[in-house]
């Protein structure tokens, strides 16, 4: 049986919208095809990980509060992180995670919470707490190599700028800034976006790209999943689509 | 000026009325715009005004505190209809004022939307405000939960009234800091019940002391994160209570408080929360203990909050639930039950619910037991379908049928146990679909 390692990071701090919901949808499309699929947790104080002998870090949103609490402990990780996403770790990144691997966020205070500087973006957060990017989001993106059309939620203050390889274009809702073109970031091991839902519960391409990425890159040859009966989820998504893209 | 307003907010009211609509919030809506924002100003309360707030149990706790000062023979104004909201309240006012905006009678008891505390009681003077718990709930409409206790600690500081905190939720007793002059701040708190946990079970907030950024230490909590708490660094949680539930049994039900013992109808564990609180109001306010016992043993909800149905011969019970914590309720209540029932969940994305549904992946479906068969419905009927799938729920047993009759169809077509989950504007017609089915198919409501 094959296996695919996880490390959540700040699970019991970084977890709004569901987040945490993003790992149950995982491990349940490895469970239906028997690969075995273990998610290790870490948190502020936890021994350091050896973050290179996993397959995928996942790290979710939290509120500002929380994302203070963390920063410091994170920049703690950088160079384990660093190493990890370059000899191949997955990165999945949804909101506060996607911001701090940036450079830095700038809060609404204006003080400056340092990212890992992973990538070249960084995020600014609008001095009132009232202008929020909030809704129903619709991306396409070609990650998987055929166009998705991915439904998520977002709910962000913080304005992302200087990003250089978008996760996909907007065609509902705002994306990286306010009615911005743009949303998320992307390489092939990375997936960085501000869409909660939770993001893979409506989007089964996305969690599969990801399943294969791993086990492909764990036995060095193009792995092909079986298919599931995503019927649930497609008709899930095919009604959030039409009630938003129609004109 | 303000006559001028009040003249326009009556016109508008004996015209909806004449009309036959109900005025529980337009008249407000336009005084709000004519008043500038203002829509409370221009009445003239002199009596006490007690103010009920929370995520959970404002709406039972205000209709008990009501009921207690009309059985002592009160008269006493209260939005019944949880019209909870500024325009809500300037509604409920218009409608018992004389022409010079004065509102005659012993004490106002208003359920106030967390949001609107500071509003509302910027511009009327509040005797008692009682805060029952902060949870997760429509966080994209009032931004997040820490903005939102910020803006009633801002009120709380210069609030020298009576303050009956949930000592047992850190969002809430640290409002007790918020003034410390006042010296009129009570919490009220709860021994562990059959069920308390000593590590958290569901998803839950406020896990850190809001004044040190120490984590909290729990002795037990009784559900999600509510429990009795305290702060290693900085004592944040080592208070006297006012008022203490303890020997709580829910299977009879009973609990005691101030070493009196009270029978109430609802066996759930936030039930004793919100029936403490009463027992609070009741001691400030020194309510004779008959009135008291009257008021806690017959107290019961309808409005879909655990009202039960006959589908035909099927037993059916409807629970709102508006977030997480409500939902996860109803599950342990529906597992803690004998034999096989089927589920029906009602999923609605309304503006008043929140446009976010995301909330549905804190619930721990993975506790199911003896759960036959899942209907689900309404405008997300699939996003509470893939939820539960994906919590390990076989799929072959998830039938979705958005349209709620057809749904109450499914539910009712086999045999045996049924509860029905509802979240808020999913709630009333729900109700009404079950009712439809009765009137066709026979059974009884409540």
């Amino acid at each position: 049986m094959s296996t695919i390692k996880i490390l959540h990071m700040y699970a019991d701090m970084l977890d709004l919208y569901g987040d945490s919901g993003n790992m149950e949808v995982f491990s349940y499309r490895c469970k239906m095809r028997g690969i075995e699929c273990i998610i290790d947790k870490y948190s502020i104080d936890s021994p350091m990980p050896d973050f290179s002998a996993y397959d995928l870090i996942y790290i979710g949103g939290g509120a500002d509060l929380e994302q203070q609490h963390i920063s410091a402990d994170l920049l703690k990780c950088k160079e384990g992180i660093a190493k990890a996403y370059k000899g191949g770790t997955f990165l999945f990144l949804i909101c506060g995670g996607y911001q701090l691997m940036g450079k830095y966020y700038r809060d609404a205070d204006g003080n400056d919470i340092p990212g890992l500087g992973l990538f070249d973006y960084y995020t600014v957060a609008p001095n009132s707490r009232r202008k929020r990017c909030i809704g129903n989001i619709v991306i396409k993106t070609d990650i998987t190599g055929s166009p998705v059309n991915v439904v998520g939620f977002e709910n962000h203050g913080g304005q992302t700028q200087g990003v250089k390889n978008p996760f996909g274009k907007v065609l509902y809702g705002n994306g990286n800034c306010s009615k911005s073109e743009n949303e998320g970031y992307c390489e092939k091991n990375v997936i960085a976006t501000y869409l909660h839902g939770p993001c893979l519960s409506k989007n089964p391409e996305i969690t599969d790209y990801m399943i294969e990425y791993c086990l492909s890159r764990n036995s060095g040859e193009k792995v092909t999943l079986t298919p599931l009966d995503d019927k649930l989820e497609k008709e899930c998504r095919t009604v959030m689509l039409q009630r938003l893209l129609k004109k | 000026m303000k006559r001028l307003q009040i003249l326009i907010g009556k016109i508008i009211v004996k015209m909806l009325h004449l009309m036959k609509r109900n005025a529980g919030n337009l008249p407000g809506i336009v005084l709000w715009h004519i008043s500038r924002h203002k829509a409370v100003s221009m009445f003239k309360v002199d009596c006490p005004i007690i103010a009920v707030t929370g995520t959970n149990g404002k709406t039972s706790v205000t209709n008990c505190i009501a009921q207690l000062f009309e059985r002592s023979g009160k008269k006493i104004i209260t939005n019944r209809e949880g019209n909870n909201l500024d325009t809500g309240i300037c509604s409920l006012l218009l409608r018992h004022c004389d022409m010079k905006g004065r509102v005659k009678a012993d004490y106002l008891i208003l359920e106030t939307d967390e949001s609107h505390v500071p509003v509302v009681y910027s511009q009327l003077k509040l005797e008692t405000l009682i805060v029952l718990d902060f949870f997760r709930d429509q966080l994209d409409r009032n931004g997040e939960m820490e903005t939102l206790i910020q803006k009633i600690n801002g009120f709380c500081k210069t609030f020298n009234g009576n303050l009956l905190l949930n000592g047992d939720d850190p969002n809430t007793a640290r409002l007790g800091r918020a003034n410390p002059d006042n010296k009129n701040v009570k919490y009220f708190h709860a021994e562990p019940y059959d069920f308390a946990t000593k590590t958290v079970f569901e998803a839950s907030e406020g896990r850190f002391c809001p004044f040190c950024g120490e984590t909290l230490e729990y002795d037990y909590y009784q559900y999600s994160h509510i429990g009795k708490f305290h702060c290693p660094k900085c004592g944040f949680g080592n208070y006297k209570p006012y008022i203490t539930a303890s020997d709580i049994d829910l299977d009879k039900p009973v609990f005691t408080a101030d070493g009196h013992t009270y029978s109430p109808k609802l066996n759930s564990i936030y039930n004793v929360y919100n029936m403490t609180a009463v027992a609070g109001a009741a001691k400030i306010y020194n309510i004779r203990q008959d009135i008291v016992d009257s008021v806690i043993s017959s107290y019961t909800v309808k409005n879909g909050r655990m009202e039960s149905f006959m589908l035909g011969d099927r037993k059916t019970t409807l629970n709102l639930a508006k977030n997480p914590v409500g939902a996860n309720m109803t599950l342990r209540v529906m597992n803690e039950m004998k034999g096989e029932k089927e589920l029906l969940f009602v999923l609605n994305d309304n503006v008043a619910d929140g446009l976010d549904v995301s909330w549905i992946w804190d619930i721990n479906f993975s506790i199911f037991e003896r759960v036959t068969r899942v209907v689900t419905s309404g405008t997300r009927a699939y996003d509470i379908a893939v939820r539960i799938k994906c919590s390990g729920y076989d799929q072959a047993n998830i039938v979705v049928r958005p349209d709620l009759d057809k749904a109450v169809d499914e539910l009712a077509k086999t045999p045996g146990r049924k509860f029905v989950i509802a979240n808020y504007t999913a709630v009333q017609p729900t109700r009404a679909a079950l009712k439809h089915y009765i009137s066709r198919n026979g059974g009884k409501t409540e």
